[in-house]
């Protein structure tokens, strides 16, 4: 499971406009912004006849987005998360709505995944980040004794805004899921304020679409492709779509940590894959792609198959690839 | 540990296209740079009659010219705007234009630099595409701290002095209008890294300056005080440590391994073979080795190495001494292989994922030689300065961001008294120290867009003695 999906990890192209389509938008403005959050950086562009309107939509989705970082961090000591994680263990904590609809969602991505989605990996995560900067690589008892505190059956939710851990251990992290739902958030925020045309961009692992560029049918984008010999891309209108993939190996290193860490085994998970998953919310495609990534291709698309409007692509650096598609298709710009 | 001289701290020169010019006492800089034309000597006089020491900007070729006009026109300087893939036979040039004209004050500018900024990944542009920047590119700070180090190694003799053009980067329809946040964190960079910059004021702020407009004055304001934050010659004794060092053929501005080692905080020093010889290496920890090597290196390779130390040879292609000895394969393109007590890592590939390689050189220098490291810091930079053989005794801080952020430190030493500044609330906060295995950590707990720490072993009512002023 990973602490922070790895970044830029989709390769985005969209086209904002065609020259035929220049009459029809002439009244639409572009407005960009930016902003460092959750760890990354946050971008959301959005046209609109009136900018103003535009830059107070997006003003206020970025204020969403801060509120739900205050709630989802485990960087920030004074974050419901962090508190959570310190007491209750102790006595059943009430927590904010999202946090809790949050958490209730990640529990059946966990069953769906067989365990392998699971925020309680935060324990096992804590260990391999800090040989990720530099620290010895942990011993298998350390392992062990992190993983002792894993499961995500230990959570317990009471509705509609209780939690309790069932294990004295017991630590949660969002990092797999809270940028896909502060996306879901920060879309719902532009759409109450009557914008239809925009694109929310998490660092590059999670990007959402909301209608479309004027005069085009979607934003075209290029998803990751380690092998650079496939181009994969999508049109995403009103979608959803993660990228996954594990921390880059040492180039000068035998052994290598990373960032997303197997609950079963307590390990980092070896895997030459990046996996990007379509899907209708951004939540299910944060969640799906780390789910996939773990799973690997031939356990992934069992899973997946039949998922109404999932689809997913599996990339190796050599060029092999899975495909999925229940839901918007895939090009390819080279060809598989 | 290693510590680089640099002659100066910074100066911001403003860079003046418009017809008329505030006086400088308003705007607070006394520098001033104007492009050469012919018709430029009447504007020449007014800046000299508003209190500015005047400063023409030429190419090499212009310079004989514009020199001998300069004297004329009472300029304080000339800045010869060369790039640096232009850069071959221009110490020479130099040197006969200084003989020719030894009170005119010569200045080397490198125009390369970039716009200080925190990226996004989508690229912009109308009617084309947007696309995300390239994963080595990240995460998303574009600082010229790179080009100011290889200035450094390019002109020992000379502050290092670069200059940006702005970026169009808030909309992909219309010209981004610079912020004061942008001209305040463009002063901070530069300052930050003892660097001087000729800062390209936009057309539409020097109109809204000439015309008195309020707003316009507002913003200057504020980026008079970010100015006035970092000339103080106080601490002008005080040097860029680095730990790391870099050893190249070619000085590119555009080299991402430099530019990801900047961001990781790694301290790095950039040399050059030739430098080798009379570089005094043994404070480095680690040493990078893009140069081909040649009798000279290999030599002082082994010594390094021998002392401890850790060399990573990139693209190594040959016969070397160490390879008689012990070897370990560390994996398909590294060796290992043990020289006394330390090792010379070869690895047989340039480097092709130089935001990986930034992350090992890290691992190399191992968390115990780090000088400083930074949590919940991904846009912040911060440069480490002390004397001479001495231990860290300031820390400099650029935040990217633009907006504040908590940032947690780790820097190598025990000291009692942290204390914190920036531009807008000047010297100093206390901050809480805490002492760890030879480390001391802190939080600043809003860094905005600049910020200075003085660190003392001694408790804080006792930092005279720590030969840093306490402003």
């Amino acid at each position: 499971m990973r602490c922070d999906k790895r970044r830029a990890s989709a390769l985005v192209i969209f086209f904002l406009a065609i020259a035929a389509s220049i009459q029809s938008s002439v009244n639409q403005v572009l407005v960009y912004r930016k902003k460092y959050v959750m760890g990354t950086v946050f971008e959301i562009a959005a046209y609109d006849q009136s900018p103003e309107r535009a830059s107070n939509a997006i003003e206020k989705a970025f204020r969403e987005i801060v509120y739900l970082d205050d709630l989802f961090s485990n960087y920030k000591p004074d974050s419901v998360l962090s508190h959570v994680n310190r007491s209750a263990h102790f006595h059943t904590e009430t927590i904010p709505s999202d946090l809790y609809v949050v958490i209730n969602q990640t529990l059946q991505f966990s069953k769906l995944s067989d365990g392998k989605f699971d925020i309680s990996v935060a324990p096992l995560v804590n260990l391999w980040k800090a040989a990720l900067f530099g620290d010895s690589m942990p011993s298998r008892s350390q392992i062990e004794q992190a993983r002792n505190c894993v499961g995500y059956e230990k959570i317990e939710l009471t509705p509609p805004d209780q939690i309790t851990f069932r294990s004295p251990c017991l630590q949660l992290d969002l990092g797999a899921i809270g940028k896909g739902y502060a996306v879901d958030r920060a879309a719902a925020v532009l759409r109450f304020w009557g914008i239809r045309k925009a694109l929310i961009n998490a660092g590059g692992s999670t990007i959402l679409a909301i209608g479309s560029p004027p005069g085009q049918t979607g934003w075209i984008l290029h998803l990751r492709d380690p092998s650079h010999k496939i181009d994969p891309q999508i049109m995403l209108q009103g979608d959803s779509v993660s990228t996954s993939e594990q921390t880059a190996p040492s180039l000068l290193g035998k052994d290598s940590a990373g960032h997303i860490i197997d609950p079963n085994t307590g390990m980092p998970l070896k895997t030459k894959f990046a996996v990007s998953v379509i899907a209708t919310t951004g939540t299910a495609s944060d969640a799906l792609s780390t789910s996939l990534l773990l799973l690997g291709p031939a356990k992934g698309k069992a899973m997946i198959n039949g998922m109404p409007g999932v689809s997913a692509v599996w990339i190796s650096p050599e060029g092999e690839m899975d495909l999925v598609t229940g839901g918007p298709q895939i090009l390819f710009g080279k060809g598989p | 540990m290693f510590l680089i001289s640099t002659p100066a701290w910074s100066s911001v020169f403003v860079k003046w296209s418009s017809s008329i010019v505030p006086p400088a006492q308003a705007l607070g800089i006394s520098d001033l740079v104007v492009s050469w034309n012919e018709g430029a000597s009447p504007f020449v006089k007014q800046a000299h009659k508003q209190g500015y020491r005047v400063y023409i900007e030429v190419s090499l070729q212009q310079a004989p010219g514009a020199a001998e006009k300069g004297i004329e026109l009472g300029l304080a300087g000339i800045i010869l705007n060369v790039r640096q893939s232009e850069r071959v036979g221009l110490e020479n040039a130099v040197q006969r234009l200084r003989s020719a004209h030894p009170k005119l004050r010569l200045l080397v500018l490198n125009p390369d630099g970039k716009q200080p900024q925190m990226r996004g990944s989508l690229v912009i542009r109308r009617h084309s595409v947007l696309e995300v920047s390239s994963p080595t590119a990240q995460p998303w700070i574009d600082t010229n701290l790179a080009l100011v180090k290889m200035e450094q190694t390019s002109h020992p003799g000379q502050n290092p002095l670069y200059t940006f053009s702005w970026e169009p980067s808030d909309s992909g329809l219309q010209r981004h209008t610079p912020a004061t946040t942008d001209y305040a964190l463009a002063v901070a960079e530069a300052g930050a890294f003892h660097a001087d910059l000729i800062l390209d004021v936009d057309d539409a702020l020097q109109k809204a300056l000439t015309e008195n407009d309020s707003k316009a004055w507002t913003l200057w304001k504020q980026v008079r005080s970010y100015a006035k934050f970092y000339p103080d010659p106080a601490e002008r004794q005080l040097e860029a440590a680095a730990n790391v060092a870099v050893v190249v053929n070619e000085l590119d501005p555009g080299d991402e391994v430099m530019n990801l080692l900047a961001r990781h905080n790694i301290p790095f020093k950039v040399l050059r073979p030739a430098d080798l010889k009379s570089e005094d290496i043994e404070g480095f920890d680690v040493a990078l080795v893009f140069a081909r090597p040649n009798r000279q290196v290999l030599e002082r390779i082994s010594d390094l190495a021998t002392h401890g130390k850790t060399v990573v040879l990139v693209d190594a292609q040959g016969s070397y001494p160490w390879q008689n000895g012990q070897s370990v394969r560390v994996n398909e393109h590294a060796v290992s292989y043990d020289v006394g007590s330390g090792k010379v890592l070869e690895f047989s590939e340039p480097v092709t994922d130089p935001e990986t390689f930034a992350q090992d050189v890290r691992r190399l220098v191992g968390k115990e030689h780090a000088l400083m490291s930074l949590w919940n810091g991904l846009t912040t930079i911060a440069v480490p300065y002390g004397e001479r053989r001495g231990n860290v005794k300031v820390l400099e801080f650029v935040n990217y961001a633009e907006e504040p952020l908590p940032v947690q430190v780790q820097v190598k030493g025990s000291f009692a008294s942290i204390q914190y500044e920036t531009p807008e609330h000047q010297c100093c906060e206390s901050l809480v120290a805490v002492k760890n295995n030879g480390f001391t950590e802190f939080v600043i707990p809003e860094l905005r867009i600049a910020g200075r720490v003085y660190l003392s072993v001694a408790p804080a009512h006792a930092s005279d003695s720590t030969g840093v002023s306490s402003h």
